[in-house]
């Protein structure tokens, strides 16, 4: 499936390259960036797939529909080099200097939820990393929400920063745990990372692991369907209150708000709804159904 | 004195006056009590101590915490009181049950020190859950305040239409990092936790090769092994051809196609109810894998020893681990105990222990709250009052 991703162009003269692509492809573009994770304490240096050339401490989700080819822009605003992949089966990147611009073609791929982002050990322990939505756009029948999941280790990161890779016999440490790039109580200010719908609603979620470990989110008051998955698809169809997410997983799973009230959901391996230790935090954020 | 001793001092001379009134409240309700004074003992004899939840009318806590068991469509109404001198909330996970009743600080109550508390909810589902404490979660799960939750239904088929069986067998996985139970001030930071401690009901080891701790078969008696996991890891159960396995649900719903397990993973929080039907003759392990979330390393094999009845010998019998009087003054005894070691509160053994055919002479003693181990394998909570 990677093998699909081509390598269409690069091109040095990004600004006036990004508009001509744009017009002549109609797709939309992702920027790789640098900039300061404002929200942990240590403000650690982060790189992220933006939008547009502004700075978000979150990752673009992307969305595309099931079963046709696209293309997609990818802008270097990096100082540094970095290796880009759609992270489905074996990751096969394509390399993209400092300044330059490369359109992908997305292949066709069925309705899922499906990673991507840097896999160059700096831009990936920096974080650059999102999700592909394919096939799940929202519509009269459902409200679509995404879940972005990671654990960080800071030490990790103020290695990457300096330009040091990590020792890699050091035991893994990770002291945060984020759903859209934010730790509890500020999942609670995202509309993506939060669940608001009304009684009866059907929601689904689109749930990606970017993390170094496993996470198994557990959801109060509710089941969940799981609709797809790419590395548990024996499990299609179950419905859990408690879902495990692999290293790597995309998944899709529907919530249907059949009683109302505010319920948590959070990773029930409970290291991670800390903060830098402190209790609660990380990986927790809330369904709320109003009545 | 450190901050953790005081509690547990505290909770001792609360625990010696609150006993003394549960005796009057045996014939209410079934109640549970959350507490902060108990102990785990490892294969090594060693005590660890822990928090959790003990029937009221037993007045001590236990790891895991009691089985609930309710019918299918049963409407429950679950007593609680905390004589503890912390907050507690008993969760009842993946019960979904409404925000009132769903045991979270902040969004449901908080059974606060001295507080009674009724959780309602109706079992709809039939299946395996689980309970706990959601008071600062990563730590008090790990100091103990979890337990398993069965839905039956009275025909013993695990669902409408489904397959029927012949007995529950309840296996909750589980571990816990000493460090932190000795110390549970000084754990800190919680996202350190690395469990070193792995179990199934509570125990590990050498403890799980006691005879009461074989699962017994009939040949063509099905068994539903209830499995659900409270622990830190990723535990994984390695099912031999001989049990002939099919795993029929998860987290208390049918799955859409049953499947023989080779390798089961159990996440923390998740529940599989699998049916096995061993070969004729079959005495053997079933060897489940505690693996490490963070770095994938494993951590631990417990085995769960599985015989055919027809094959068992007879055991030799334990000495009763019922004290009497308790609470006592000046002694208590356990009859025909040939050994006894004792602990105080704060885990350090009483080293000045007198006995003589089974009576302990506890004349003198601090009052407090204290755990003796008879003859080595059984382990019981006793109080000495002025």
């Amino acid at each position: 499936m990677v093998s699909g991703i081509r390598y269409v162009l690069k091109c040095v003269e990004t600004t006036g390259f990004i508009l001509a692509s744009v017009l002549a492809f109609g797709q939309d573009s992702l920027f790789i960036a640098r900039g300061t994770w404002d929200q942990l304490p240590e403000a650690p240096e982060v790189i992220r797939l933006n939008a547009s050339a502004d700075w978000s401490n979150q990752n673009a989700i992307l969305e595309r529909e099931a079963g046709a080819a696209s293309n997609l822009v990818i802008v270097n605003s990096d100082s540094t080099s970095h290796e880009w992949a759609l992270l489905n089966g074996d990751a096969e990147g394509i390399t993209i200097e400092p300044g330059d611009t490369a359109v992908v073609e997305l292949p066709a791929l069925a309705m899922g939820t499906y990673r991507l982002g840097l896999i160059d050990g700096e831009g990936g322990g920096l974080g650059a990393q999102s999700m592909l939505q394919v096939g799940l756009q929202q519509n009269a029948d459902f409200d679509l929400f995404h879940w972005n999941l990671c654990d960080w280790e800071t030490n990790q990161m103020a290695s990457w920063s300096n330009g040091t890779e990590p020792d890699p016999n050091a035991a893994y440490v990770p002291n945060y745990f984020s759903i859209n790039e934010q730790t509890y109580p500020t999942t609670l200010e995202d509309p993506n990372a939060l669940i608001s719908v009304a009684l009866g609603d059907t929601c689904w979620i689109a749930v990606a692991n970017h993390g170094q470990m496993d996470h198994v989110l557990h959801f109060h008051g509710f089941h969940v369907e799981v609709l797809t998955s790419n590395l548990q698809p024996t499990r299609i169809g179950w419905s859990k209150d408690t879902v495990p997410i692999k290293k790597g997983e995309g998944i899709t799973l529907q919530l249907v708000a059949n009683q109302a009230g505010t319920y948590p959901v959070h990773d029930h391996n409970l290291i991670a709804v800390t903060n830098a230790g402190f209790y609660p935090g990380g990986m927790l954020t809330q369904i709320i159904v109003d009545p | 004195m450190s901050t953790i001793q005081h509690i547990l001092r505290t909770v001792a001379l609360i625990t010696t006056t609150w006993l003394a009134t549960s005796v009057h409240a045996q014939q209410q309700p079934p109640q549970l009590f959350s507490g902060m004074e108990g102990y785990t003992f490892l294969p090594d004899g060693t005590p660890v101590p822990i928090w959790g939840y003990g029937w009221v009318a037993d007045g001590f806590i236990t790891l895991p915490a009691p089985l609930l068991t309710y019918t299918e469509g049963e409407s429950v109404q679950l007593n609680f009181t905390n004589p503890s001198p912390e907050s507690h909330t008993i969760h009842l996970h993946g019960l979904d049950v409404d925000q009132a009743n769903d045991g979270v600080p902040g969004t449901s109550f908080l059974v606060t020190t001295g507080d009674d508390a009724t959780y309602s909810f109706d079992a709809n589902y039939p299946g395996t859950f689980l309970y706990h404490c959601h008071v600062t979660t990563t730590l008090h799960l790990t100091m103990g305040m979890y337990g398993m939750v069965l839905v039956t239904r009275p025909d013993l088929t695990l669902y409408e239409g489904g397959p029927a069986y012949a007995e529950d067998v309840p296996l909750l996985f589980s571990d816990l990092e000493v460090a932190t139970n000795l110390d549970p001030v000084g754990s800190f930071p919680f996202h350190d936790i690395r469990p070193d401690v792995f179990m199934i009901n509570g125990e590990s080891g050498s403890q799980l090769e006691a005879p009461e701790r074989i699962v017994h078969f009939e040949p063509g008696q099905r068994l539903a092994l209830r499995l659900g996991s409270m622990a830190y890891s990723r535990v994984v159960c390695q099912f031999p051809a001989e049990l002939n396995a099919t795993c029929y649900m998860s987290d208390g719903r049918p799955l859409p196609t049953p499947f023989e397990p080779d390798a089961l993973e159990i996440y923390p929080g998740e529940r599989f109810t699998v049916l096995i039907d061993p070969e004729p003759g079959w005495d053997g392990s079933l060897p489940c894998e505690f693996w490490s979330m963070v770095d994938e390393t494993l951590e631990s094999v417990e085995n769960i020893h599985i015989r055919d009845a027809a094959l068992n010998v007879d055991e030799p019998e334990f000495t009763s681990a019922i004290g009497y009087p308790n609470p006592t003054r000046d002694q208590i005894t356990w009859n025909e105990a040939r050994q006894i070691e004792v602990w105080n509160a704060y885990g350090v053994a009483v080293s000045n222990v007198r006995f003589e055919q089974g009576v302990l002479d506890v004349a003198g003693w601090p009052a407090g709250t204290y755990v003796a181990r008879i003859d080595g394998v059984r382990s019981v909570r006793f109080v000495v009052i002025e």
